[in-house]
């Protein structure tokens, strides 16, 4: 395409040989030359046919106009003038919004321009260099991201770039982005000064980034300093840049994901599951605890409210058995004898009166009781036995 | 015009004189830095052209050569370095240069290529040579930091191992024409084979770390679990202090009732008592063989009543029902 690159015939050594041309024939500031903008680029692309059908139009008119010896001289020297107005004319070249163009006159840069129409010397003398200048760029340092079909994109992970020795003789797994642009302020500079600008932000990204992770711990790497690490490395890689004089303006650092390589992470999440594990242990004691403790508080205030509750029944019965006991004494002290007696048979009538009974006169026959039958004895016992218990026990418990 | 030659020869100077136009004139790039040569060797003088534009000089014999005066960059490949506490880190540099001096440049070098493999060669020594003076750790945390040391009493501020190394290929470069602007480490890391070790040593740490934790929650479970039982077994025992002195004040109000109202007629109070004492406690279970002789038949077999009474003897009941 001899129309699209004006560098081509740049004589053996120009500046935009292919060789030097850092953008492997991509979109980058030279591949795109001034004159593929579209009908307003001053029109080198299709604008031959256009002029020869001028120049013959003219050519014709000319004939035309002027008697037939004139016509050749006259034909010529228009078909120059034409051919002198048409090139100037092709230094016309729009710069679109999100560009800069910048302006050489044989070989040296002269001025920059901003978005619109503009001009300058058409080639050979002229050159215009266009930058995106508005276009913020995203580079990956230990992953690519590619696209895979419709579903999106997949991720590749590059191990050489993400796998960084810690300050703590650790190897981090980071991946982060740098999204970067050419300086607006400067596009010259990304331009002129640096061969290769891209590749150099990559390799000032790397190594900065590696500088930074190298003097940091690694808990601190994975943790708290995710969001030091940033900026610091943002603020380095700019000055790093800067020294270089590149152009390029590092917009933002973005750490991807911070992990520990590959072999380790599950070591490194059981370390996580661990600390879950003891707050889990905690919890169940504590949870014990508190079931335990106030069932004892509980069980303590039972025995002591038990113990109250004796003292006083105690205390009462004693008040009770001592009222009824004075009672009757004051009634026996009037008439002891009798009232004794009384008391007394009153008493065995009702002992008697619920037993089982063997009357044996000792004197008549001491040999009777060999044979007591006692297993006959022993029948009747059990339904007469079992009522009567609880009447006896609480006054056993008193005692 | 006439002559149909004319029109030649006006076409042959016009060629000629583009010709020479062509070959007298040259431009310098933006980006570029010229050198002229007649026949391959610079012109005293007038052979350096470094402003971009358009220059001139001799037809014919007379060239120019062209250098770029942008910023250049050399890498170089991995390389093992050892640290001065015998380790091996694999070093992957890169520097960035300008080339300083064409004329030198040339007569050095001649090409970019051959000096860019030089300095390669001279930044690989170098990196060697300083790096190797630093330990490991210095060489990963430290590389780009000052260092401030005491010598003779003085505080010297050391430059950081980096600034020593474009120090030193400065030096050697100069006689490339060139001026290296910064060298900076791109990569260090540890070989394979020692980052395998790195690995199993990281997971280590980690399983001991994990282990750790474990057995702090287990002894705080313990802990706290062992301080709920002792509060427990306190609580119990601190009742049942209580509920003992609750119980023995119960008792001794009663015995102190009991002897207030008893210590009125001791001797009734023993007959009333065993009266009570009778009732419940031979109630029912009981059988009892009894002689006609005792105080309670003392009418059965004589309404005059006999002297001597007898007590009746109570039998325990021989308990078959209960084991």
């Amino acid at each position: 395409m001899p129309w699209s690159n004006q560098s081509g015939g740049g004589g053996g050594g120009g500046p935009w040989k292919p060789g030097n041309n850092n953008n492997g024939g991509g979109k980058g500031p030279w591949g795109q030359g001034p004159w593929g903008q579209g009908p307003s680029g001053g029109g080198r692309g299709p604008q031959p046919p256009d002029i020869e059908d001028m120049l013959r139009r003219g050519q014709d008119r000319l004939k035309q106009a002027l008697p037939g010896g004139f016509t050749n001289g006259f034909a010529l020297g228009g078909i120059g003038i034409l051919a002198v107005l048409a090139w100037l004319a092709s230094g016309f070249y729009t710069v679109q919004p999100n560009e800069a163009g910048l302006n050489l006159v044989f070989g040296e840069f002269k001025s920059r321009t901003s978005s619109g129409l503009n001009y300058n010397w058409p080639y050979p003398i002229g050159r215009v260099v266009k930058l995106q200048v508005t276009n913020q760029k995203g580079l990956d340092i230990g992953f690519r991201t590619r696209a895979a079909g419709r579903t999106g994109s997949s991720q590749v992970d590059v191990p050489e770039e993400s796998l960084m020795l810690t300050g703590d003789e650790n190897i981090a797994d980071v991946k982060f982005r740098v999204i970067w642009q050419i300086d607006p302020l400067a596009p010259q500079n990304y331009a002129f000064n640096v061969r290769n600008p891209d590749e150099t932000v990559k390799a000032v990204a790397e190594s900065v980034m590696r500088e930074i992770v190298g003097r940091t711990e690694i808990q601190k790497i994975l943790t708290a300093e995710r969001k030091v690490i940033e900026p610091a490395a943002q603020k380095q890689m700019q000055d790093v840049l800067d020294t270089y004089k590149t152009g390029v303006k590092v917009l933002q650092v973005q750490l991807q994901s911070v992990d520990p390589p590959e072999q380790v992470i599950a070591a490194f999440r059981d370390v996580t599951a661990a600390q879950q594990d003891s707050e889990r242990m905690r919890n169940e004691a504590i949870t014990y605890a508190n079931r335990v403790v106030p069932e004892a508080r509980g069980m303590a205030s039972r025995i002591v409210q038990e113990a109250e509750a004796y003292r006083e029944q105690t205390v009462a019965d004693a008040r009770g058995s001592a009222a009824r006991f004075t009672q009757i004494y004051e009634q026996y002290a009037k008439a002891p004898r009798v009232t004794r007696e009384r008391m007394y048979l009153e008493t065995m009538e009702r002992v008697f009166s619920n037993m089982n009974k063997v009357i044996i006169d000792q004197k008549q026959g001491s040999g009777v009781v060999p044979y007591l039958p006692l297993t006959e004895l022993q029948q009747p016992q059990s339904a007469p036995a079992n009522p009567a218990q609880p009447r006896v026990q609480p006054q056993a418990g008193g005692r | 015009m006439r002559n149909p030659f004319t029109g030649f020869a006006v076409l042959a100077v016009a060629i000629a004189a583009l010709v020479i136009g062509s070959s007298a004139v040259f431009t310098v790039g933006q980006t570029e830095t010229a050198l002229i040569l007649r026949f391959g060797e610079p012109v005293p003088g007038r052979s350096l052209v470094t402003t971009p534009g358009l220059h001139f000089k001799t037809p014919f014999i007379e060239n120019a050569v062209y250098f770029d005066n942008r910023v250049l960059d050399v890498e170089t490949p991995k390389q093992e370095v050892l640290s001065a506490d015998n380790n091996r880190i694999e070093v992957d540099a890169f520097l960035r240069y300008r080339i300083d001096n064409a004329l030198l440049f040339f007569q050095a070098a001649r090409t970019e290529q051959i000096a860019s493999n030089q300095l390669a060669s001279i930044l690989n020594s170098s990196i060697r040579r300083v790096l190797g003076e630093q330990s490991m750790l210095q060489i990963v945390r430290e590389r780009e930091r000052e260092r401030i040391i005491e010598k003779e009493g003085k505080k010297v501020t050391l430059p950081s191992p980096m600034s020593q190394v474009t120090r030193l290929v400065n030096e050697e470069a100069a006689r490339l024409g060139v001026k290296v602007i910064d060298v900076r480490v791109r990569r260090a890391d540890l070989p394979t084979q020692i980052s395998e070790r790195v690995y199993s040593r990281m997971q280590t740490e980690r399983q001991r770390e994990a282990a750790e934790f474990r057995a702090q929650g287990a002894q705080r479970k313990q802990e706290i679990e062992a301080k709920a039982d002792r509060d427990v077994t306190v609580l119990r025992a601190e009742a049942v202090q209580k509920s003992e002195e609750l119980r023995g004040r119960g008792d001794a109000d009663r015995n102190r009732i009991f002897a207030e109202a008893f210590s009125k007629d001791p001797e009734f109070f023993e007959f009333y008592r065993s009266m009570q004492a009778y009732e419940k406690g031979l109630m029912g279970n009981s059988r009892m063989i009894l002689s006609p002789d005792s105080e309670f038949f003392r009418y059965f077999s004589n309404p005059a009543g006999n002297t001597t009474p007898r007590p009746p003897r109570a039998v325990p009941e021989p308990r078959a029902a209960r084991p």
